[in-house]
C-alpha cells in the first residue's frame, strides 16, 4: 500500500508573495495495490506538488511517504514509473536507445532494459520507428514513446501527472487499457485529470483536492452517498406557485418547470405535481463526479 | 554510482556519435601534424650552408658545428667560384684558403664560424693547440628557450580551446534537461548530483579524448619531423601534468557552468548567462599569454597559485621555465580545493534550480533560498 501521509510544502515567495506560498497544507491519502485512484482538483489546488514529492522530484517540509510500511527511499522509488505534467523526451535520441537507457536508470540490466523495450515497441506499434530520432515522430507517436518510458521497467507504482491531456479519443482508450492491464496486474495507480468523467469512468477511488487539502476521499460510490441523491422532477405548464413549500430549487425553462431536491417527501410531492401540471419526468439521480466536485471545493 | 555512470555513457556515446565531434577531432589532428612540420618546411635551408672551393682544404666546420649542415663544392678557378656565389648555387666560397667571396655581406653566423675556424686551423698547423673555452651557465638553462616558448603557447591555446568547448556542451545539455522537462523524469530515477556528475565526467571524457589525441598525435609527428629533437627534457611529465590541469581546470568550470545554465531555461539564453564564465576563462588566457613572456616573474608565480588561473598559467610556466615539483604539487592542490568548493556551490544551484523552468533565475537568490 501506498501512503501519504499530512504532506506540508511552501515555496519560498518571490518579490510578489512575500510569505512564500502553501502549495500543501496536510494532504493525505492511500492507494492499495490494484486500485486505480484519481486525483482532482483545480489548477493550483497542489496535485503536482503531491506527485512530484510521492516521486522524490520535491522535498516536503513535513509528512512522509510510505509503500509497503515503509518509508519511501530512493531505491523503492526506482521500481516506480512516472509521467510528469510537462512532457519531455531527448528529441535528438533514437527511440528504442531512449526506452533502454531509461530502463537501466531504473535499474534494469541492459540485456532486460533491450527485452523490455523491444516487447514495448511492438506493443505500442512502433517496432518500425525504434532507430528514428524522437523529433521525427508525429505527436502521438512521441506520446506513446513517453508512456513507454513510465512503463518500461515494470514499475511496481505508477504516478500520472495528466496522462490524458491532449490525446484523442483513441489515445485516450489505448492509455486507459493500457493502464487498466497494469492495475489488473496488482499494481497502484494514481493519476491526475480534469477529465471528471474519465476519472469516475476508471477509478476504483478519488480524491478530491482543494488549496493543498484533501476535502473528500473514497469510492465513487462512497462520495455519491455521502453527496445524497437527487430528485428531479420535470412538469410541463404547471400551475403557477405550484411548489410553494416544497424542498429543493425550481428552474423554468419555457412551459418547463424542473424541480431539484435531495429531501423531502418523494410521494407528496409527485401528488403536488401531478395536481399541477402534466409529469414528464420524476427520478432519482445519482450525483456525478463534476457535482461533487463542485460541491466539495465551494 | 550506478546512475551516474549511466548518466556519463550516454554523454559520451550521444557526443561521439556526433558529425561535429568527428570532424573536429579529424580537423585538430590534421592542424597539429601540419604545425609539427611547419618548422621543417618553412625553416629547410636555416641551419646548413653550401660553401665553395678554389685551390683550399675544407675547413674543419663540423667539429666546430655539429648542429649545422655544411656541404662543400670545388670549383677549377675563382671565376666559376664568383658566378657559382653570384647564381646563389653556394652560401659564400674560399678562395686559395685566404679569401671568402660573398654576395653582398656574409651571414654573420657563417662569418664567425669561418674565422674561428680558420684561426684555430692556422694555429694548429703551425703546432699551437689551444683549448676551448668552457661554457657553463649559473643561472637557469636557456637552452631551450625558444622551443619551450612554442610548445607553451600551443598548451595554453590547446587548454583553452578544450576548456571553453567542453564548458559551453555542459552548459547545452543542462538547457536540453531542463527546458525539455526530461529533467523531472530523469530526477525521479537519479539524484541530482548523479545527473550533474554523469554529464560532467561524460563530456569531460570527451575533453580528454580529444586532448590525448592532439597530444599523441603531436608528439609523434613532431617525432618523425625531427622537431621532437628540440624539445626540452621533461616533456612527458609535462604532458601528463597537462593532463592533470585540463582535468582540474574542466571541473572548475564546468560546474560553474551547468550551474549558471540550469538558471535558464531556453537555449538563446545559454551565451548570455555564461558570459561572466567566458569572461574569466579568456581573462585566463590572456594572463597566460601575458605570463609565457615572464614565466619567470612576480605576476607568473603568484598566479600560479589562484584558481582558476593556476589551471592554464601553470602549465605554461612548467612548459616555459623549468618549476620545482613543489611547487606545482602546492598550485595542484589549492586548485583541486578550489573544485570541491566550486562542486558544492554548483551543486547546490544546480539541484535547487534546475526544475523551476520559466523566467530567467538568479544565481544569489537561488543560493540563498532556503
Amino acid at each position: 500500500m501506498l501512503e501519504i501521509r499530512e504532506l506540508r510544502k511552501r515555496f519560498a515567495g518571490g518579490s510578489d508573495a512575500p510569505g512564500g506560498k502553501v502549495a500543501l497544507d496536510g494532504i493525505g491519502f492511500s492507494v492499495r495495490p490494484g486500485e486505480m485512484f484519481g486525483f482532482v482538483g483545480a489548477n493550483g489546488a497542489g496535485k503536482t506538488t503531491t506527485m512530484r514529492i510521492v516521486m522524490g522530484v520535491l522535498q516536503a517540509d513535513s509528512g512522509s511517504v510510505s509503500w509497503q510500511d515503509r518509508p519511501l527511499g530512493a531505491d523503492a522509488r526506482q521500481r516506480f514509473g512516472y509521467m510528469p505534467e510537462e512532457r519531455g523526451l531527448y528529441q535528438k535520441m533514437r527511440v528504442a536507445e531512449q526506452i533502454e537507457y531509461f530502463g537501466r536508470l531504473h535499474g534494469l540490466s541492459a540485456p532486460a532494459a533491450k527485452k523490455a523495450t523491444d516487447d514495448l515497441l511492438e506493443r505500442l506499434g512502433l517496432t518500425e520507428r525504434r532507430a528514428d530520432a524522437v523529433q521525427a515522430l508525429s505527436l502521438g507517436n512521441q506520446q506513446r514513446v513517453q508512456l513507454a518510458v513510465a512503463l518500461v521497467h515494470e514499475p511496481e507504482v505508477l504516478v500520472l501527472d495528466e496522462p490524458f491531456s491532449g490525446l484523442d479519443p483513441i489515445a485516450v482508450d489505448a492509455l486507459a487499457t493500457a493502464l487498466q492491464e497494469r492495475c489488473r496486474g496488482g499494481v497502484p495507480v494514481i493519476f491526475s485529470s480534469h477529465q471528471l468523467e474519465l476519472v469516475e469512468r476508471l477509478c476504483d477511488s478519488v480524491g478530491i483536492v482543494s488549496a493543498g487539502r484533501m476535502v473528500a476521499t473514497g469510492t465513487v460510490a462512497e462520495l455519491r452517498a455521502a453527496e445524497g441523491d437527487t430528485l428531479r422532477v420535470v412538469v410541463r405548464d404547471p400551475a403557477p406557485g405550484w411548489a410553494d413549500g416544497l424542498p429543493g430549487t425550481v428552474s423554468v425553462q419555457g412551459e418547463r418547470h424542473t424541480l431539484r431536491t435531495t429531501g423531502g417527501d418523494d410521494q407528496e410531492i409527485l401528488r403536488r405535481a401531478m395536481k399541477a401540471g402534466h409529469v414528464e419526468h420524476f427520478g432519482v439521480e445519482q450525483p456525478t463526479l463534476t457535482e461533487i466536485f463542485k460541491e466539495a471545493v465551494a | 554510482m550506478n546512475g551516474l555512470m549511466l548518466v556519463a555513457r550516454r554523454e559520451i556515446a550521444t557526443q561521439i556519435r556526433t558529425r561535429a565531434f568527428v570532424i573536429g577531432l579529424v580537423v585538430t589532428v590534421l592542424l597539429v601534424s601540419v604545425v609539427s612540420f611547419l618548422p621543417k618546411i618553412m625553416g629547410g635551408g636555416g641551419d646548413s650552408y653550401t660553401l665553395g672551393l678554389v685551390n683550399s682544404q675544407q675547413l674543419p666546420l663540423q667539429t666546430a658545428a655539429p648542429d649545422i649542415g655544411f656541404e662543400w663544392r670545388t670549383y677549377a678557378d675563382e671565376a666559376a667560384a664568383r658566378q657559382a656565389v653570384l647564381d646563389g648555387d653556394v652560401d659564400a666560397a674560399l678562395v686559395d684558403g685566404a679569401r671568402v667571396l660573398t654576395d653582398g655581406e656574409i651571414d654573420a653566423q657563417l662569418g664567425v664560424l669561418l674565422q674561428s675556424v680558420n684561426r684555430e686551423f692556422k694555429l694548429g698547423a703551425a703546432g699551437v693547440a689551444i683549448p676551448p673555452l668552457e661554457m657553463r651557465s649559473v643561472g637557469a638553462d636557456t637552452r631551450y628557450e625558444s622551443a619551450r616558448q612554442g610548445v607553451a603557447t600551443v598548451l595554453v591555446f590547446l587548454l583553452f580551446m578544450l576548456l571553453m568547448g567542453q564548458m559551453v556542451m555542459v552548459a547545452m545539455g543542462v538547457v536540453e534537461e531542463k527546458g525539455s522537462r526530461i529533467v523531472e523524469i530523469l530526477l525521479a530515477s537519479v539524484r541530482p548530483w548523479q545527473l550533474l556528475g554523469g554529464k560532467i565526467l561524460g563530456l569531460g571524457v570527451v575533453g580528454l579524448i580529444n586532448l590525448v589525441a592532439i597530444l599523441v598525435v603531436g608528439l609523434g609527428a613532431a617525432s618523425v619531423s625531427g622537431l621532437a629533437a628540440d624539445f626540452p627534457p621533461g616533456m612527458a611529465g609535462l604532458m601528463v601534468s597537462v593532463l592533470v590541469w585540463f582535468v582540474l581546470g574542466y571541473a572548475f568550470f564546468a560546474t560553474l557552468s551547468a550551474a549558471l545554465a540550469s538558471l535558464v531555461s531556453r537555449q538563446e539564453e545559454v551565451s548570455s548567462v555564461l558570459t561572466p564564465l567566458t569572461m574569466m576563462i579568456m581573462a585566463t588566457y590572456f594572463v597566460s599569454f601575458y605570463v609565457l613572456n615572464e614565466p619567470s616573474g612576480l605576476l607568473a608565480s603568484v598566479l600560479s597559485y589562484v584558481p582558476p588561473f593556476s589551471a592554464m598559467v601553470m602549465p605554461v610556466r612548467m612548459a616555459a621555465a623549468e618549476v620545482p615539483m613543489w611547487q606545482t604539487a602546492a598550485s595542484m592542490a589549492v586548485m583541486a580545493l578550489a573544485v570541491l568548493v566550486v562542486l558544492k556551490l554548483g551543486s547546490t544551484v544546480y539541484e535547487r534550480a534546475v526544475l523551476r523552468t520559466g523566467a530567467r533565475l538568479k544565481f544569489g537568490e537561488v543560493l540563498r533560498a532556503r
